[in-house]
């Protein structure tokens, strides 16, 4: 087992201390003093310089590491290829597209795509990518052509750092099938089910471009009194959360005779 | 900064991509709603750079930017595809597209892609 300097939490304190990584365990020392198979783990997300994994058929143990991203990466490639998930071979390209321009240099990655507890793990030779699961914000089963030929594959779209991503994962059909099944399943929770009025529709796609209200309401002849009412439908359907409240004022007489003592003087 | 031409059947697009290329900085010299008014606006604006949609009645996108790379060959054309239509950026890239954005699409990315275009 190699040993690694890291640091791990314990009673809300991170403590420095070293960690064993093997093939198929890895050992965390004093203070913790546990060792774990990676076949036990059930989930892992990835935070910068840090990650949490949690171990136990009942998810009891969770450890928060920090470290090097060096270190990191291998204890998370051990963990991917061996931890209990959906586990599967299979090219993907992460991202693909990213706030609607496509990325001209974006290539397919060899590798296995691991779907966990929270988030989907993709990793191969160069690169380990997150999608969270909380973050994913659509799953389509569609084609795209490569090499010539039109091949089935997942499309998945997420947040990242505020912008909309999309990734693409590739491998047989009947893999593909099972892998977009399961992802449907575990993204349940944001489909959207109710049916969208169309204008609310509009609004909603004004905000996804970055359009802030006055621009919605030069944009689509809308009084500020009917933007509102179309936000609080999309907030009602959980399409939208408040970001901020903003005021509107008028200026009082006070606040009038400032101005017209302002232009008055020298310096206005 | 550039003089953009924006090409779109649809008024709802062509005012959002107005809104952010404006935000930007950009002056929008034109709007067309097909491929032909597209090609026709083309040669009387000249602007330095066209988003062209792919998908428009009479003339398509395709087409057009084939049209104004015929008139002008240094032209630079931005594609807008919608989701699903990426097939179509093979196609437009041998007919000259210098970037391409993906509806729906954010204006910071667009912003970005518009400059690259612009300053290559």
């Amino acid at each position: 087992m190699k040993s690694v300097p890291v640091k791990v939490e314990h009673e809300g304190k991170w403590i420095p201390t070293t960690m064993g990584i093997g093939e198929d365990r890895f050992r965390i020392n004093a203070p913790l003093e546990r060792e774990i198979l990676y076949k036990s783990v059930v989930d892992l997300e990835g935070k910068k310089n840090q990650v949490v994994i949690t171990a136990g058929a009942e998810g009891e143990f969770i450890y928060r590491i920090a470290s090097v991203e060096k270190v990191l990466s291998v204890l998370k490639k051990f963990i991917i290829t061996q931890a209990s998930a959906y586990r599967l071979n299979a090219f993907f390209m992460s991202p693909a597209i990213r706030g609607g321009v496509l990325i001209q240099n974006a290539q397919w990655e060899k590798g296995a795509i691991a779907v966990m507890k929270t988030g989907i793990w993709f990793v191969s030779q160069e690169n380990q990518v997150c999608i969270p699961l909380e973050e994913v914000t659509g799953i389509e089963l569609t084609s795209r052509e490569i090499q010539e030929k039109d091949l089935d594959v997942v499309k998945i779209d997420h947040l990242s750092e505020n912008e909309v991503v999309t990734s693409f994962v590739l491998c047989p059909l009947t893999t593909l099938q099972v892998l977009y099944n399961f992802l449907k399943e575990a993204t349940r929770d944001t489909e959207v089910s109710e049916e969208i009025d169309p204008l609310v529709g509009q609004v909603a796609m004004l905000v996804y471009s970055g359009m802030d209200s006055s621009a919605i309401e030069n944009m689509l002849k809308l009084s500020h009194k009917d933007l509102d009412a179309i936000y609080e439908k999309l907030l009602a359907v959980g399409l939208a959360e408040v970001l901020y409240i903003r005021k509107e004022v008028q200026l009082t007489p006070k606040g009038v005779r400032y101005i017209s003592e302002t232009v008055k003087s020298p310096m206005g | 900064m550039g003089r953009i031409l924006i090409v779109d059947d649809t008024m709802f697009m062509r005012t959002l991509l107005k809104n952010i290329l404006f935000s930007g900085g950009h002056d929008i010299v034109g709007e067309a709603a097909d491929g032909a008014e597209a090609l026709a606006k083309y040669r009387e604006l000249k602007p330095d750079l066209v988003t062209m949609d792919v998908v428009m009645p009479n003339v398509n996108g395709i087409e057009a930017l084939k049209a104004i790379k015929a008139a002008n060959p240094a032209a630079k054309v931005i594609m807008c595809t919608a989701v699903g239509q990426e097939q179509m950026v093979k196609l437009a890239v041998k007919s000259g597209a210098r970037g391409y954005i993906v509806k729906p699409f954010q204006a910071p990315k667009v912003l970005e892609e518009v400059k690259n275009v612009l300053s290559a």
